[in-house]
């Protein structure tokens, strides 16, 4: 320094620095700065007076978003707008909007586009008519589709049947939430948060003709790389005044994403069709041994069955963002394939609980109901229909949402197979169990069995192993999707399927039908048995969590490397 | 539970979350949860955009934000980091106490005491040992103008420190000498309203959509359906939105130029009569540029001669045209000359002074205009020369502090510290609100800098950040939002920032820290009329009296707050109309003595590293997304802007690049140059050109690869141009 003396450096006044902490923690600005308002500002409303209708609404019009693509430079100020302005929880990143982005074009005119989407309150809303609670309504009026919150009980369905993945799960809360157009903004005559977010102008509400909405959604051609406008007909309206090149696709195209693998659902409908199918077991060892149909006395199937059966839907509550809401999921079954399931299970529970109520009975109590056969044949027949009728629910839920991997076609294969694994493999181990005991005489139906289980068995591992055949396919479609996904991400876990698969339904049943040609049933073909069952539920479990996990679907497009 | 399952539950506990209310803010309804009993505004502290928030107050505490509506910049509008400002405050690692680093080589916690005791302690043993000089400080352009000035001030006057520099030096150097040297001061001299002025908007070097979306805001409301030029060798936003892009090859810029000047003196689009009374050099530069044929420049860009005729047709017939780069000029082996290139277009054409017009450098920083006049580093204090005995006399005089306390001599560069510390020159780095560890050039030679240092210190809002866990001593410094001074925006228009919410822990302001080192280093004295940042602000007013950024006419803050902040000049004595935007050089006079601009040029250089067989790519670097801030110490701390940008890196290339190379979409690839290498996720893209691949700097890999040259005179880092080459992750390298 300049020659001067200098002070000891440990020498800090302590003081001094108490006050500057006192300073730092002291209140804000609020006090010298501040403006305070008590009245409604209306500053703001002038602005925006072009980009929100004007005049109301006709019959036969509703609202919808439009966004002018030339004027969208991809800033995402809309995306934090909304969060913030609608109070979007934080923590929980949830986002109403998103911004993409297309690229195509060629080297010499390259060209990219962004594109800000939201909710499109669709014509025929997905997420209304899948809802098993009823909690979104279409307002007959605007047509702005809204989420009703406090009556959802987070079943989480209109994720899965919006092809656009609007709908937002909020785990802090248990429900869905998604935009609701900023309905009271506008009603009071203010724009919308992304409306007035966006610095250039490019999102306005308009009025559209429904009608003409619809034509132009049969016409196809919604967005590059977003799900067809014919399914759920979406009333956003992009427009620009220069096309698109036809080789646009969204920056995030190529990356293909696995899914949630919704464990509790997937131990759900393993658990409800092995209950269907021990049912249908049971009633096969019935028909199998002569007894009359109705007449069933090894008691314990029924009680197994049933308890399953009640298992899978209590695993099914787990899935529940608010399961003590859960009875209200049979208001939607007007509409919702899900209200429908449950009520189908609901009751098939009911009815076998009533038919492991009567088997495991007192004798003074059952010597009456056996008398009257027919009403027990009767309830037999009430548990294998509701059973039956509730995994079709279970198929057309997942059909209605209108993907590949999910056809109705597939899913019924899939679901069915597993039923009638579970019959198989449950009535091999109950038959030989029975037979050990002395309770019942399986005889020469359990090497038969044991076959057409290993015929089903290897069909339906082979089915599955169909779909990489997929790999091969040139464009990158929904099925290509999820055998890449099979193949690379969930490799090992689609592996273990097999593995598993291969053990409970091909090899044990193979050994056991060798084993069973000689000499008398043994201990040893009970337990192979029984190995082979638990085989078979582990590998079900693990295919039904592939189910999930390798859809794959073009929603909107997306960011580069989101 | 309710007994009654199936009735429609429409209201209740959760519906209420989402409430919305009026509540007299300008935005209209906000959620009720977050209702405000009060607002102010503040501005934002992220680019130099400069917009105004309205900070939603609840109890005294910002609660939630809306942009201002009536403020004269941003008219309503903000990009994804100002709408998310508060949320990088709540972070969980923010640094709550100063930390030192221990035996065991960890950073422990420690009391403020202790922290300025080691502080003082260390930086004096290491001056002792090396010289007063061997110490040098790294500061920001994110900071208010008041702590800038106590930083230059007590480090360079108080503590005998000669050298320091700011990160101000990435960005926006080279328009400081680009600008000195032709107009005799740093002074951009537009307003925002001449976006909205123009008929002919060129854009050099720019991703204004992304990088300063809300400027562009100020282009779309141009109501003279202008003609949009956007010079950037990639299709990016902003060149979809242009009606001429000019996709160059890189680093041919000052070819360009040069070629453009030529013919549009050859069409006669000369200014002549401004040429004549406000200019000198023209004959000297026509002269000059004459080498620079269209058919030259084509050569030399890759444009073709129709597209270059047609775009000094543009300029030609443009009656009011504005001309306008950033960090494709500014971070260039040769950026001052190309930013030169640029105010000579400007000049001649008579583009300068008028509504619309201009050579416009759009700055970085919240703060790097501050920065530029009072960070006390490579200027002294106010736009002074260091080397101007005279300057050095009056800030002596109004600072009451004794004259030899002022070094004659200029600072040290950034690079030249760096260099500093390998030559053994530089023993002690203090950095503050920087995180040089992710954004110097060239990684692998500074974190071998780093680690020669005898004592480090950062003072940051975060502990975490890739420099912060390299020091020796941390201290904790309150945010943005959390303390109260000054910024000065792109268009010179100095606003104000407020505390609107409470630091966390033993956080301080900036201010604060650095009052308490004064105290501690035994100079609190020399800082005694340096008692809160609006005192401050008075002293630095006084300073530029006289200046060409003279503001002795701002009382204080109340005035800036009244006036929705004020553009500089404003001396003392002058009025100032708010609802007039203000622009220099309307009466054609320039800094220089003799009031004249300069045409200042040089032959173009190629850039030092050429691509050959070995790195056949160039690699270009850049702003990712709007939703990213340099190295995303703060943006990473919002969950919804960490939602809105890749979250692997990634590598733009063009298809035809990846084919030979066997690179699938998607995959991971290894970018390797002669220094380091990177993994990065193929996306490829003909938005960048063949030969080209493109990094967003926001990764921290990116400047594995960088190339450490630089401007001569800005010293400014050439980022955005190095040789490499990409192999498939699995193949082997060389």
């Amino acid at each position: 320094m300049l020659g001067e003396p200098r002070m000891q450096s440990s020498v800090v006044r302590l003081p001094l620095i108490e006050h500057y902490l006192r300073e730092q923690s002291r209140a804000t600005a609020v006090e010298r700065f501040a403006r305070v308002h008590d009245q409604e500002s209306l500053a703001g409303k002038d602005r925006y007076r072009d980009l929100i209708p004007v005049e109301g609404l006709k019959p036969g019009q509703q609202l919808a978003f439009q966004v002018d693509l030339d004027a969208c430079t991809g800033c995402k100020a809309c995306v934090t707008a909304c969060h913030r302005m609608n109070g979007l929880d934080g923590e929980e990143a949830e986002t109403w909007r998103d911004v993409g982005l297309l690229q195509g074009g060629s080297a010499d005119a390259p060209v990219q586009q962004t594109i800000t989407t939201a909710c499109h309150h669709c014509v025929d809303p997905a997420c209304m008519k899948g809802c098993p609670v009823n909690a979104y309504e279409k307002d007959p009026v605007t047509g702005i589709v809204r989420h009703l919150d406090d009556q959802c009980i987070g079943c989480q369905y209109c994720m899965l049947t919006c092809p656009y993945e609007v709908p937002q799960f909020n785990r802090r809360l248990g429900i869905v939430r998604k935009c609701d157009m900023c309905a009271g903004r506008l009603a009071a005559g203010e724009a919308t948060a992304c409306v007035q977010a966006c610095p250039n102008e490019a999102i306005s509400i308009r009025v559209v003709n429904t009608a003409e909405v619809v034509e132009e959604a049969q016409a196809g051609g919604f967005l590059p790389g977003a799900a067809p406008p014919a399914i759920t007909i979406p009333t956003t309206n992009y427009v620009s005044r220069r096309p698109l090149p036809r080789n646009m696709l969204p920056a995030d195209f190529y990356r293909v994403r696995s899914s949630n693998a919704h464990w509790a659902l997937a131990i759900m409908l393993v658990l409800t069709q092995f209950s269907v199918g021990m049912f249908l077991a049971d009633f096969l060892l019935a028909s199998a041994i002569g007894a009359p149909f109705g007449s069933r006395w090894p008691a314990y199937r029924g009680v197994l069955a049933a308890f399953v059966g009640v298992l899978a839907l209590v695993a099914s509550v787990f899935h529940l963002g608010r399961p003590k809401y859960a009875l209200r999921a049979l208001i939607g079954l007007r509409t919702s394939w899900l209200s429908r399931e449950i009520l189908m299970f609901g009751l098939f529970a009911v009815f076998a609980l009533a038919d492991a109520a009567i088997s495991i009975a007192p004798p003074i109590l059952r010597r009456d109901i056996e008398a009257t056969p027919a009403a027990v044949s009767v309830l037999q027949m009430l548990v294998l229909g509701t059973g039956a009728l509730g995994v079709l629910c279970s198929v057309m839920l997942y059909a209605a949402t209108q993907k590949q991997l999910w056809t109705f076609g597939r899913t019924s294969f899939r679901f069915g197979s597993t039923v009638l694994l579970a019959a198989g493999s449950s009535a091999l181990t109950m038959g030989l169990t029975e037979e050990l005991t002395g309770a019942a005489t399986i005889g020469a139906h359990a090497k038969r069995i044991a076959l057409a289980l290993a015929l089903l068995g290897g069909t339906k591992l082979l089915w599955e192993l169909g779909a990489l055949v997929h790999l091969r396919a040139k464009s990158l479609g929904e099925l290509k999707r999820s055998a890449i996904l099979l193949a690379g991400e969930l490799r090992g876990a689609f592996v273990f399927r097999f593995v598993l698969g291969a053990m409970g339904g091909v090899v044990f049943p193979l050994v056991l039908s060798a084993l069973l040609g000689s000499g008398p049933v043994s201990p040893s073909h009970a337990v192979v048995a029984a190995m082979g069952v638990a085989c078979i539920v582990g590998g079900e479990l693990v295919e039904r969590s592939l189910f999930f996990r390798s859809v794959s679907v073009p929603t909107m497009p997306g960011g580069i490397g989101r | 539970m309710r007994l009654a399952p199936f009735s429609t539950q429409r209201d209740g506990l959760l519906s209420l979350e989402l409430a919305r209310d009026a509540a007299g803010v300008d935005i209209g309804q906000v959620p009720r949860r977050l209702k405000p009993d009060a607002t102010t505004t503040a501005i934002c502290g992220y680019c130099s955009t400069g917009c105004a928030l309205t900070i939603h107050m609840k109890g005294g505490v910002a609660v939630n934000l809306s942009p201002t509506l009536d403020y004269p910049v941003n008219l309503g509008a903000a990009c994804p980091k100002g709408w998310e400002a508060l949320a990088p405050l709540a972070a969980s690692d923010r640094a709550t106490t100063p930390l030192i680093r221990g035996a065991g080589g960890r950073l422990v916690p420690a009391t403020w005491s202790d922290a300025l005791a080691t502080f003082v302690g260390r930086v004096r043993r290491v001056q002792e040992r090396h010289g007063n000089d061997s110490v040098a400080f790294i500061s920001t352009g994110q900071i208010p103008t008041e702590e800038m000035a106590l930083l230059g001030s007590l480090t360079k006057f108080g503590m005998g420190i000669l050298h320091g520099d700011g990160n101000t030096r990435q960005c926006m150097a080279t328009s400081v000498v680009a600008y000195k040297q032709a107009f005799g001061f740093d002074a951009p001299p537009y307003t925002y309203a001449d976006f909205e002025e123009s008929d002919v908007i060129v854009l050099i070097g720019s991703n204004l959509c992304i990088a300063h979306p809300i400027m562009w805001q100020r282009i779309c409301r141009n109501q003279h359906r202008p003609a949009i030029v956007v010079v950037d060798p990639r299709k990016t936003e902003t060149a979809m939105a242009a009606t001429q892009h000019i996709a160059l090859r890189p680093k041919s810029d000052l070819v360009l130029l040069y070629g453009l000047a030529n013919r549009i003196i050859l069409d006669g689009g000369v200014d002549e009569r401004f040429v004549d009374a406000h200019t000198t050099g023209f004959d000297e530069f026509a002269a000059f540029v004459q080498g620079y044929s269209l058919e030259r420049t084509a050569e030399a860009t890759g444009i073709s001669v129709e597209a270059l005729r047609r775009l000094a047709d543009t300029i030609c017939k443009g009656r009011r045209v504005s001309f306008w780069w950033t960090m494709g000029v500014n971070q260039s082996h040769e950026g001052v000359r190309v930013a030169q290139a640029i105010i000579n277009l400007a000049l001649l054409t008579g583009n300068i002074g008028r509504p619309g017009t201009g050579a416009n450098s759009v700055t970085g920083q919240c703060n790097a205009m501050g920065s530029r006049l009072f960070s006390n580093t490579t200027n002294l204090l106010g736009g002074h020369d260091f080397a101007n005995a005279a300057h050095r006399a009056k800030v002596a005089r109004i600072l009451e502090i004794d004259e030899s306390r002022i070094p004659a001599k200029a600072s040290w560069a950034y690079d030249q510290i760096i260099e500093g510390i390998f030559s053994g020159r530089i023993k002690g780095l203090w950095i503050i609100a920087t995180n040089t560890a992710h954004s110097w050039i060239n990684q692998a030679d500074l974190h071998d800098a780093l680690g020669r240092l005898e004592f480090l210190v950062v003072q940051d809002m975060y502990a975490t950040t890739e420099t912060a866990v390299r020091a020796h001593l941390v201290l904790p410094a309150a945010g943005w939002g959390e303390k109260e001074g000054t910024f000065i925006n792109s268009e010179r228009r100095i606003g104000l920032l407020k505390k609107v919410a409470r630091a966390p822990g033993q956080a301080l302001a900036d201010f604060y820290i650095l009052k308490l080192i004064a105290d501690a280093w035994g100079v609190g004295d020399m800082f005694r009329r340096w008692t809160h940042p609006e005192a401050v602000f008075r002293i630095l007013a006084e300073l530029s009296r006289g200046q060409p950024c003279d503001i002795s006419g701002i009382e204080g803050y109340d005035m800036l707050e009244t006036l929705r902040g004020v553009q500089w000049p404003l001396p003392e004595g002058e009025s100032v109309d708010p609802s007039t935007e203000r622009r220099l050089f309307a009466d054609g006079r320039f800094f220089h003595d003799d009031g004249r601009a300069r045409f200042l040029f040089e032959p173009p250089r190629p850039p030092p590293e050429l691509t050959n067989a070995r790195y056949p790519l160039t690699l270009l670097t850049g702003r990712g997304s709007s939703s990213q801030w340099h190295t995303e110490s703060r943006t990473s701390k919002s969950a919804v802007l960490r939602k809105l940008h890749p979250r692997e890196p990634y590598v733009e290339m063009n298809p035809t690049d990846a084919a030979p190379l066997k690179i699938a979409r998607n995959t991971w690839v290894i970018v390797e140059s002669r220094r380091g290498h990177m993994r990065a996720r193929a996306h490829l893209t003909p938005v960048v050109q063949e030969g080209q691949v493109f990094i967003p700097m926001h990764f921290a890999e990116c400047n594995q690869l960088t190339l450490a040259s630089f401007d001569p005179y800005s010293r400014q880092p050439s980022y955005k141009h190095c040789a490499v080459r990409v192999r498939r992750e699995g193949d082997l390298g060389e």
